[in-house]
C-alpha cells in the first residue's frame, strides 16, 4: 500500500535521481562524444522534472482507478493527456524484469550492468505439459461484514485481533468531554467480547468430546481413545484449544497423583495423559513452545513421583522419559535454558538425601531418556551411582540397582568377553580404587567383572 | 557553511570583517555574470573597469584567482551593517550611506556606480542569507512562547517555498537542494505533496512553467495571526528581538542574522498577507489554520471586490435553500390514494399511518425551495413517480433506525449496552469482486438493490443482477414494422438471458457509474450513466442493454458522473477543470461550472437538486448553484486532493474526504467546517450517509469500512490528565504519545470493520438503512 506522495521527496543533494552520467551515456549512444558537464547536469535536472510531471499525472489515473500501485497503463494514460505519444508495448501483464549481469572482470570500470530478462520458452514442453487455463471471469461473493455492529467470525472476515494499545482510561480521564472518555472503553469492550468468542462453538464441542473420549479410562472404548489421540496428533486448527488442553492435562496429572496414585486406575489415567502430551508434542501444526513450561511439570511429576503403582511404574517412567527426550530434541535449540533446567531437576531428585527409591528410579529413567551425556553427568560425575548404591542392600537384585546398571549400559555397552579387573596389577588396582571412590561399593562390585567397561565408564578407556 | 564550499581554496579575505563570511564558489560565476550584466545595463561599459571592480582587491596576491563578486558585495554589506547594528538593512538608502563611508576606494567606486535599488537586488541574490534567514526564523518560531508557537508555525512553510523558488530561479541548483535537504523535514508532515512538487523543480524554466510555483509567485499567501502575535513577528523582523534559541550564538544580533532577517522580510513584504484577527490565540482550534492559511485568493471565486477569506465569501453569498424538494399537489394526492388502497389490501395495521407521513414535516432552520426554483421538468407525473413516492413512505416505515447517540450514554458491558449497540450500528453486507485482473475503478448499487454495476480498467462495464434474475436485452432480428404496441415489443425481448451482462462501448477505463433515480426503490432502474477516460459520458439503456447516447464535450478524462435526484439531468466532473451539467435528451452541455484550479475529481447533486458540490485537486470543494452556474460556497480546509464527497439526505451537511486521509464535515448553510474526522490510514474512496443523516460510513484503500457519528462533537481523544500533578516525566510521555499513529482516530469513530484485502470502492445505504459495500479482492502478492 505504498503511495507515491507519502514517500519522502527523493531529490537528493547529489543532483536528484537522474544522474548527469546517464545523460552522457545517452549522448554517447547517439554519437555525441564531447558533451559538456554543465549541459548534462542541467539536462538531467530537466529530465527528472519531466519524469516527475508524468508520474504526477499518472498518479491521478491511479487514484481514480482506486488503486495504490502505479501501473504502466497509468503512465500511458498520463502521456496521452499530456499529448505525448504513449510508450507502446508495455503492459502490466508482462512487466519487464531487469536482471543484474555477472560482473565483467575485464572492465572493472563498467560498473553494474542490468539487462532485460528474456525468457526462453521451450515450445515442446509448453505444448505437452502446461495446460493453459483461462482465468474465470469477474464474479462477486457476498458476506456479512457486520451484523448490527458486530463483525461475525466467518472465514470471509479477517480474524479479530485484540489490540493491546487501547488501555482503559480509568477514572483519571477528564469528565469535561463525555465522549472522549466513553469511546475507547467501548471499543475495548467490543474487542474483549470478540476475543471471548474466538473459541467457537465447534471448538468447544470438540473439546468436550475429546476429553470425554479420553477419560475416565474404564468407561471409554479403547478404539475411541485411539481415534481421539490420533486426532490430537494430526489435526490442524487446534491451536486455539491448546491452552485449555494443557491445563486439562496438568489438572488431570495433579489429581491422579494427589490421590496417591496407588490404584491401577490412577496409573491408567497417568498413562493416557502422558499419551495426550506426546500427541500434542507430535502435532506439527501446533505451536507448543509457549506452553512448554506448563507441560513440563506434569511430565516431571509423573517421572519423579515416589510411589507410582508398582505394576506400571516402569512403563510410566519410560514413557515420561521418552517424552522428555522428545521435548529436548525438539525445543532445546530455540529454548536454550531448557536442558540445564531439566538436568537440575533430575539431579536434585537423584542426589538429595531423603528421596524415595521411586523418585530416584524415575530420575535415572529421565537421565537415560535425555542421553549418554546426562547419564555420565548424573551417575558418574555427580556421584548419583554412589548415592543409589549406598541405599541398595548388598546383594539386592533388580529394582533400583538394575536401573542404574541399565543406565550404565546405555553409557557404554559391556564388552562381550569380560576380563575382570585384577587387584594385583597396579594399574587395575588404581582403577579399582577410583571405581570404589566414584561409584561406591555396591556398583564397584558389579563393574569390576569387566575391566574395559569399568574403564570406559570412568572415562579412562 | 555549505558543503559545496572548498574552504581551503577560497582566497584570503582582505578585510578582517569578512573572514567569517565565506562564499560557495560554485555559484560565483552566475553572480559574476549578473553583476556584469547589471553594470552594463547601468552604462558602465568598460570591461577593464568591470574586471577591476570584480577582482581588483585580489590581484596583488593571487593573480589567477579572482575574488567572487558576491563575496565582495558581502563585504560591502558587512561594512554597512557592522558600524551601526540595529539599523534596518532594508532601507537601502541608508545602506548606501554606510557603504559610502567605508574605507576602500574600490568599494566607493562601486557604490557610486550602482544605484540604491541595485544593491538590494544583488544582495538578494546571495544564496547563504536564505539558509541563515530560515534557520533563524525556525529557531525564533520554536523558541517562542508555547501559546504563540501554533500560530507562528504556518509562516515557515511559505517562506521556505519562496526561498527555495528564489534559489532555483537564480540558478543556484545545488544551494537549493541543500536548502531543501536541511529544512524540509519538519514541514514534511503537513505539506508533503507541495514539498515533493517543489523538490522536483531544479531549473529556472521549471519555476516559470510550473503552475504551483507561479501561484506562489503571483498570489499572496494568507496567514492568520492574532494581533499580539503579529506584533511580535514585526518586532523580530525589524529588531531581531525575542525567541532566542539556545545555541543561536551571534546569529541573531550578528551580521548574518540581519541579512537573513532581511531576506525573510522581503518574502513577508512581497508574498505574504496577514489576516490579523482580534481573537486571542488560545481560542482558536488547532486545525483552524487549515482553513485560513494558504494561497487562498485564487481559490475563492472572485466576485466584485476581492475576498481573501472563505468565510467572508460564504456569508456574502447569502442563504441557501436547503430544504427538501417540493412535491406537486397532484402527486401527493395520488400517492395518498395509492397508499390508502394498499393499506386496505395489506391489512397491515401499521400501514395505515403511512398516509400521514407523506407530507414531510417542515424542517426547521432551512428554507425549502419552491417548484419554481427547480430545474425545468415535465409538468405531469407518471405512474412510476407514484410508485416511487409510495415506496419511499414504506421504506421510511420499515427503516432500521440507527441512533449512534444512544451509544455515548450507556455502558456497553451491560445488556442494555449490547442493545444500544444493535440500535446504533448498521448491518453491512460486503460484495467482494473476485478475480479482478486490473482493479475496479468504480462500483455502484441501484436504489432498489436489484442491480450492481462495476466499471473496469479494461474499458467495459459489468452489470449483475443481485437477485440472480436474468438480464434480458432485445433480439436483434426483428421487423421494425411488426412492432405496434407494448405487447409486440415484449415479444422481441430476449428470454432467459444470463444474470450478468458486459456493456462494451468505452475506449478507456470507466471511472464512475450512476443508476438513474427515477424509479427509486420501487423497481429496477432503466438507465445507467458511465464516465470514462475517453472523455465521454455514456448513457446505457437497461431495457435493451445497449449504449444509447455518448455525451462528448469534455476535453479530458471524465472522473465522475452523478444523476440529479429528479432524473433527466446529470453532472460530470473532468480533468479539464470543469464540471458540466447535461440533460439526457441533449448531447451538448447545458452548463459549465468553471473555477477550480485543478481537476474536478468528484461531483454530487444536493438532494433537492438545486445545488451541485464538486471536489477538486486544488484541495477545495465548492457548492454551485445548478441553474446560475455560479459558485455559492467554497470549502477550504483539506490539505490534499478532495477525492470523494457525499450530501446528507436531510440536505444540511456535506462530507468530503481527501487524500490527506481526513473526512471533513461541512455545514452547508454557513459554509463552516463542523469537524474533521480522522482514522483512515489510506485513501478514502467512498462516503455514504444513513437515511437519517445521523451516521456516516466511509470505505477506502486501507481495506476497512468505518462508521462515524455525525452528531457527536468529535475531536481527538483527550489525553489522560492527572489532576494538577504535571511533572516533567508525565508531560514528556504524553508528548510522545501524541506522535504515535494510534492517536489519529477521532472520538466519533464508532466502529471499524476490516476486510480481508478488499479496498472498499463503494459504500451505499439502502433506503431502509442496510449498508452495502463493494470492492475487489486483491490476492496477496506472489512471493
Amino acid at each position: 500500500m505504498s503511495k507515491a506522495k507519502s514517500s519522502k521527496p527523493t531529490a537528493g543533494p547529489s543532483g536528484g535521481l537522474y544522474k548527469a552520467e546517464s545523460i552522457k551515456d545517452v549522448a554517447d549512444g547517439l554519437g555525441i562524444t564531447s558533451f559538456p558537464d554543465a549541459v548534462a547536469s542541467a539536462l538531467a535536472s530537466d529530465v527528472e522534472y519531466r519524469i516527475h510531471q508524468v508520474v504526477e499525472e499518472a498518479s491521478r489515473f491511479m487514484r481514480h482507478a482506486r488503486r495504490t500501485t502505479l501501473t504502466t497503463a497509468d503512465i500511458d494514460n498520463a502521456l496521452r493527456v499530456l499529448n505525448i505519444e504513449p510508450l507502446y508495448g508495455h503492459s502490466q501483464h508482462n512487466t519487464p524484469t531487469f536482471r543484474r549481469a555477472l560482473p565483467f572482470p575485464q572492465l572493472a570500470s563498467a560498473g553494474t550492468v542490468f539487462f532485460v530478462e528474456d525468457e526462453e520458452i521451450d515450445f515442446d514442453r509448453v505444448l505437452k505439459e502446461e495446460k493453459i487455463t483461462l482465468p474465470p471471469g469477474v464474479r462477486w461473493t457476498a458476506h456479512w461484514l457486520a451484523v448490527e455492529g458486530v463483525q461475525p467470525l466467518i472465514p470471509e472476515n479477517p480474524p479479530a485481533v485484540p489490540r493491546e494499545d487501547q488501555q482503559p482510561t480509568g477514572g483519571a480521564t477528564s469528565t469535561l468531554v463525555p465522549n472522549a472518555a466513553t469511546t475507547p472503553d467501548k471499543r475495548q469492550q467490543q474487542q474483549a467480547a470478540l476475543v471471548k468468542q474466538v473459541l467457537s462453538r465447534e471448538l468447544q464441542l470438540y473439546y468436550t468430546r475429546l476429553t470425554t473420549s479420553l477419560l475416565p479410562p474404564n468407561a471409554v472404548d479403547p478404539t475411541k481413545r485411539t481415534a481421539a489421540l490420533a486426532s490430537l496428533r494430526h489435526d490442524a486448527g487446534l491451536q486455539a484449544l491448546l491452552p485449555y488442553l494443557v491445563r486439562w492435562v496438568g489438572e488431570g496429572v495433579v489429581g491422579a497423583l494427589k490421590d496417591g496414585a496407588q490404584g491401577e486406575n490412577d496409573g491408567r489415567v497417568l498413562e493416557i495423559l502422558l499419551d495426550v502430551i506426546a500427541a500434542l508434542l507430535e502435532n506439527t501444526t501446533l505451536f507448543v513452545e509457549p506452553y512448554l513450561h506448563q507441560l513440563l511439570p506434569p511430565v516431571l511429576s509423573t517421572l519423579l513421583y515416589s510411589s507410582l503403582p508398582p505394576s506400571q511404574s516402569a512403563h510410566l517412567q519410560t514413557t515420561a522419559a521418552s517424552i522428555l527426550s522428545h521435548i529436548l530434541t525438539e525445543h532445546s535449540t530455540t529454548y536454550p535454558s531448557l536442558s540445564p533446567r531439566i538436568m537440575k531437576t533430575l539431579l536434585l531428585a537423584l542426589l538429595s538425601p531423603d528421596k524415595s527409591r521411586g523418585t530416584r528410579a524415575g530420575a535415572i529413567c529421565g537421565l537415560v531418556g535425555i542421553g549418554k551425556e546426562a547419564v555420565r553427568k548424573g551417575l558418574v560425575e555427580a556421584g548419583g551411582a554412589r548415592v543409589v548404591g549406598a541405599e541398595c542392600m548388598p546383594g539386592e537384585e533388580g529394582g533400583l540397582g538394575k536401573a542404574v546398571v541399565d543406565a550404565l549400559k546405555v553409557l557404554q555397552p559391556p564388552s562381550a568377553h569380560p576380563v575382570p579387573l585384577d587387584s594385583r596389577l597396579s594399574e587395575d588396582a588404581a582403577t579399582l580404587a577410583r571405581l570404589d571412590e566414584v561409584m561406591g561399593d555396591f556398583f564397584a562390585e558389579r563393574l569390576m567383572g569387566d575391566a574395559v567397561w569399568a574403564r570406559s565408564i570412568l572415562g579412562e578407556g | 557553511m555549505s558543503a559545496a564550499t572548498p574552504t581551503a581554496s577560497t582566497p584570503d579575505a582582505t578585510s578582517p570583517a569578512a573572514t567569517s563570511t565565506l562564499e560557495p564558489s560554485s555559484s560565483s560565476n552566475a553572480v559574476d555574470r549578473l553583476v556584469v550584466e547589471y553594470l552594463r545595463a547601468r552604462g558602465h561599459t568598460t570591461p577593464e573597469q568591470l574586471s577591476d571592480l570584480l577582482s581588483g582587491d585580489d590581484k596583488g596576491k593571487k593573480p589567477e584567482t579572482t575574488i567572487p563578486a558576491d563575496e565582495l558585495l558581502k563585504k560591502i554589506a558587512v561594512h554597512a551593517g557592522g558600524s551601526q547594528p540595529g539599523q534596518n538593512t532594508l532601507k537601502s538608502a541608508s545602506v548606501m550611506q554606510e557603504i559610502a563611508s567605508g574605507s576602500s576606494s574600490n568599494i566607493q567606486n562601486l557604490i557610486s556606480s550602482i544605484g540604491p535599488v541595485g544593491a538590494e537586488e544583488i544582495l538578494s541574490l546571495d544564496p547563504t542569507d536564505k539558509q541563515e534567514g530560515f534557520r533563524e526564523l525556525e529557531s525564533w518560531v520554536e523558541g517562542s512562547l508555547d501559546m504563540y508557537r501554533p500560530e507562528f508555525r504556518p509562516i515557515l512553510f511559505p517562506i521556505f517555498c519562496h526561498f527555495y523558488l528564489d534559489l532555483v530561479q537564480y540558478g543556484f541548483k545545488d544551494a537549493a537542494s541543500e536548502f531543501f535537504e536541511t529544512f524540509s523535514t519538519p514541514l514534511e508532515a503537513q505539506h508533503s505533496a507541495t514539498l515533493h512538487r517543489l523538490s522536483t523543480m531544479r531549473l529556472p524554466s521549471h519555476v516559470q512553467g510550473d503552475e504551483q510555483a507561479q501561484r506562489f509567485r503571483n498570489e499572496k499567501y494568507t496567514v492568520r495571526m492574532s494581533r499580539s502575535g503579529f506584533g511580535l513577528l514585526v518586532g523580530w523582523l525589524t529588531e531581531g528581538v525575542g525567541g532566542e534559541a539556545p545555541g543561536a550564538g551571534e546569529g541573531f544580533s550578528g551580521e548574518k542574522g540581519k541579512r537573513g532577517r532581511a531576506a525573510v522580510m522581503r518574502v513577508v513584504n512581497n508574498h505574504l498577507r496577514f489576516d490579523v484577527t482580534a481573537v486571542s490565540t488560545t481560542a482558536v482550534s488547532p486545525t483552524a489554520w487549515e482553513e485560513s492559511t494558504g494561497l487562498l485568493s485564487s481559490l475563492i471565486p472572485q466576485t466584485q471586490g476581492a475576498m481573501t477569506n472563505p468565510q467572508a465569501f460564504n456569508t456574502a453569498k447569502g442563504e441557501l435553500k436547503l430544504g427538501p424538494m417540493p412535491m406537486s399537489e397532484e402527486l401527493q394526492t395520488e400517492t395518498e390514494k395509492s397508499l390508502r388502497e394498499q393499506a386496505m389490501l395489506d391489512r397491515d395495521p401499521a400501514a395505515q399511518y403511512d398516509v400521514h407521513s407523506i407530507r414531510p414535516a417542515p424542517v426547521t432552520g432551512v428554507v425549502a425551495p419552491t417548484a419554481g426554483d427547480l430545474l425545468p421538468h415535465p409538468a405531469t407525473f407518471k405512474s412510476a413517480d407514484i410508485r416511487r413516492e409510495v415506496e419511499k413512505v414504506r421504506d421510511a416505515r420499515k427503516r432500521i433506525r440507527l441512533d449512534p447517540s444512544a451509544l455515548s450514554s450507556v455502558d456497553l458491558n451491560t445488556p442494555q449496552g449490547a442493545a444500544a449497540r444493535q440500535r446504533a450500528l448498521p448491518s453491512i453486507c460486503a460484495y467482494t469482486l473476485q478475480d479482478v485482473p486490473e482493479g475496479t475503478p468504480c462500483c455502484t448499487f441501484s436504489e432498489d438493490t436489484s442491480l450492481m454495476a462495476a466499471g473496469f480498467e479494461e474499458s467495459y462495464i459489468r452489470l449483475w443482477s443481485l437477485k440472480g434474475e436474468s438480464l434480458n436485452g432485445m433480439k436483434t432480428d426483428f421487423q421494425l414494422s411488426a412492432i405496434r404496441d407494448s405487447s409486440s415489443l415484449g415479444k422481441i425481448r430476449e428470454k432467459g438471458g444470463p444474470s450478468s451482462r458486459k456493456l462494451i462501448g468505452h475506449s478507456g477505463p470507466v471511472y464512475s457509474l450512476s443508476f438513474d433515480p427515477l424509479n427509486g426503490s420501487a423497481s429496477p432502474p432503466r438507465y445507467l450513466l458511465s464516465a470514462s477516460a475517453d472523455a465521454t459520458a455514456r448513457l446505457w439503456s437497461l431495457d435493451t442493454m445497449t449504449n444509447v447516447v455518448a455525451y462528448r464535450g469534455h476535453q479530458n478524462p471524465v472522473w465522475d458522473v452523478d444523476w440529479s435526484p429528479m432524473g433527466i439531468y446529470f453532472a460530470t466532473a473532468s480533468r479539464d477543470r470543469t464540471a458540466r451539467l447535461w440533460s439526457t435528451d441533449r448531447t451538448s452541455t447545458l452548463r459549465v461550472y468553471a473555477g477550480h484550479l485543478s481537476d474536478v475529481d468528484c461531483v454530487r447533486f444536493h438532494p433537492n437538486s438545486l445545488y451541485l458540490a464538486t471536489g477538486s485537486s486544488d484541495w477545495t470543494a465548492r457548492l454551485w448553484d445548478v441553474q446560475k452556474g455560479s459558485s455559492v460556497r467554497v470549502f477550504i480546509g483539506h490539505q490534499d486532493i478532495v477525492s470523494t464527497l457525499a450530501f446528507s439526505p436531510d440536505g444540511r451537511y456535506l462530507a468530503t474526504a481527501g487524500e490527506d486521509l481526513a473526512i471533513n464535515l461541512w455545514d452547508l448553510g454557513s459554509g463552516r467546517r463542523i469537524k474533521k474526522l480522522t482514522g483512515h490510514t489510506a485513501s478514502i474512496y467512498s462516503l455514504a450517509f444513513s437515511a437519517e443523516s445521523s451516521m456516516l460510513l466511509s470505505g477506502g484503500a486501507d481495506w476497512t469500512v468505518r462508521c462515524w457519528d455525525v452528531k457527536s462533537s468529535g475531536g481527538l481523544p483527550e489525553k489522560p490528565r492527572t489532576n494538577g500533578l504535571v511533572n516533567g516525566n508525565g508531560a514528556s510521555r504524553d508528548h510522545a504519545k501524541d506522535n504515535t499513529p494510534e492517536n489519529i482516530e477521532t472520538t466519533d469513530l464508532l466502529s471499524t470493520f476490516p476486510t480481508k484485502r478488499t479496498p472498499i470502492v463503494k459504500v451505499h445505504f439502502t433506503p431502509r438503512n442496510l449498508c452495502l459495500v463493494a470492492g475487489p479482492y486483491l490476492s496477496p502478492p506472489a512471493r
